[in-house]
């Protein structure tokens, strides 16, 4: 009886492994597309409004998901609070937080600090460009991990299961 | 902090202008050039700033401005999104907060013989730092008045006498009411942001509570939007500069604004020069024209005519 409840406990607990990777790989996805998401809203707000790039923040904040809408309010806050930190400094330090709490990579997050890490265009043509190159290099990522995204997926959960399996018979 | 001219320096370089900010009073201007020594201007006196941000006399204790340190300052001034800008950096200036402006110069790009497409390599920054001054308006108000209505009154004087800080003052006092008048609606055109030194649309200066400004707009099409959307009682412009202005004028006097304007000039009869138009014209725009001139470093009444009986 201890010996099944041993066993069905490490199959579960190995299983479970799997559906975590799988969270992990959907999980990447979901936040790539915040980050596109974010980066469009903020070339909409310059392409229409003129505005700067810390008003873009403040009125993208209230249409994005909570943790990142929270840090692009900071950045707006923080920069109309004028302590003389850069706004590439500003918008790096709020945002690293909530990047931080999502499946994302290093590389992800660079691509994502791309467009402020240059500033200083003088045309707003130039300027969404710079946001949109960062736009499309996630966008092209996104599409990359959801082609590869099925197979890793069943993978993930296939690996949990069979090494749940092995596990048991090895101790058995 | 708010107003503090150390806002417009990234936080890197505010310890270099601490000393000009405890100065703010009486700083008038700052001036920055590339691969030249850093001047400031406090009231009448040209002063350098050495490296630690001190004030010195002698130009060889100067500081001088490097490439990085010009450009990062501009970048601060326009929040890192110099192309929000790019309007008012082809008319040659920023408003910024505090109602502060700084003009900018370097390279201009053509676009046709009338006007630029943009400035680039901007190596020069003239930072005009913006005081109101209260009650700068109280020798004249008495002289707006007649029976608790505002008069259509001109201001002339040379440049640099202080007609601008007269004119927001004036506007204020009318807004506000005052003990010759009750408050008034006022529209400001303020096509340079001089007056209400509006920065986001919001007037940086005090201009009354009762003032609707348009701000960085033309002369004669801000005064025709306001006079349809706004319903003011007095129309206020500064630096009237043509006959097209003038035109615009007379249609707002017709519909019963009075007007307050300003311009440059010796006296009144190099403005009517200027502009060439009859005195008919001024007689029925202008019911009262000041003279101003500067005396001891204030804005003071050099002569007044009144267009209707001849001189004050």
């Amino acid at each position: 009886m201890l010996k099944a409840l041993g066993g069905f406990m490490i199959f579960a607990g190995s299983l479970g492994m799997g559906f975590w990777y799988r969270g992990q790989f959907t999980g990447r996805i979901k936040a790539l597309r915040l980050l596109q998401t974010i980066l469009e809203l903020l070339c909409g707000e310059i392409r229409y409004g003129r505005g700067t790039l810390p008003e873009c923040c403040g009125r993208v904040a209230s249409r994005v998901p909570q943790s990142c809408g929270k840090a692009l309010s900071q950045i707006s806050e923080k920069m109309r609070e004028n302590g003389g930190e850069s706004f590439s400094d500003v918008f790096k330090t709020c945002m690293e937080g909530p990047l931080k709490e999502m499946p994302l990579t290093k590389e992800d997050r660079e691509e994502f600090f791309l467009f402020v890490s240059e500033n200083g265009f003088m045309d707003g043509q130039m300027q969404m460009r710079m946001i949109d190159t960062s736009r499309e290099r996630l966008e092209e990522k996104s599409k990359r991990l959801e082609q590869e995204n099925a197979e890793k997926c069943r993978m993930a959960v296939g690996l949990g299961a069979m090494g749940g399996l092995l596990i048991i018979l090895i101790l058995c | 902090m708010e107003n503090s001219v150390l806002q417009l320096f990234p936080a890197v370089q505010r310890p270099f202008w601490e000393q000009t900010a405890i100065k703010q009073k009486e700083l008038r201007e700052i001036r920055l050039r590339i691969g030249q020594p850093v001047v400031v201007y406090l009231g009448n006196r040209e002063l350098f700033l050495e490296e630690t941000g001190c004030f010195t006399e002698n130009i060889a204790d100067a500081k001088y401005m490097e490439r990085k340190e010009l450009e990062d300052i501009l970048e601060h001034i326009c929040h890192y999104s110099l192309y929000a800008f790019e309007d008012e950096l082809k008319q040659g200036f920023i408003t910024v907060s505090g109602g502060h402006r700084v003009g900018v110069a370097g390279q201009a790009v053509a676009e046709n013989e009338r006007s630029i497409r943009a400035i680039k390599n901007i190596s020069f920054l003239n930072i005009r730092i913006s005081h109101e001054v209260k009650g700068a308006a109280d020798e004249i108000l008495p002289y707006i008045y007649r029976n608790g209505s505002v008069r259509s009154t001109l201001l002339i004087s040379p440049p640099g006498c202080g007609k601008t800080t007269l004119l927001r003052d004036l506007i204020r006092q009318i807004s506000n009411g005052n003990t010759f008048g009750e408050g008034m609606t006022v529209g400001v055109v303020d096509e340079r942001s001089e007056i209400a030194g509006s920065f986001c649309g919001i007037p940086q200066n005090d201009v009354g509570r009762r003032t609707d400004v348009m701000d960085g707009c033309p002369k004669g099409l801000g005064m025709m939007m306001l006079l349809r959307s706004m319903s003011p009682r007095v129309i206020a412009i500064d630096e009237l500069g043509s006959k097209e202005e003038l035109e615009t004028l007379r249609c707002a006097a017709a519909c019963g604004c009075k007007i307050l304007a300003t311009a440059h000039g010796e006296n009144i009869s190099e403005v009517k020069a200027r502009f060439d138009v009859s005195d008919n014209v001024w007689k029925q725009l202008f019911q009262l024209i000041v003279g101003l001139g500067k005396e001891n470093d204030k804005c003071k009444i050099r002569r007044m005519w009144e267009e209707c009986s001849g001189d004050a």
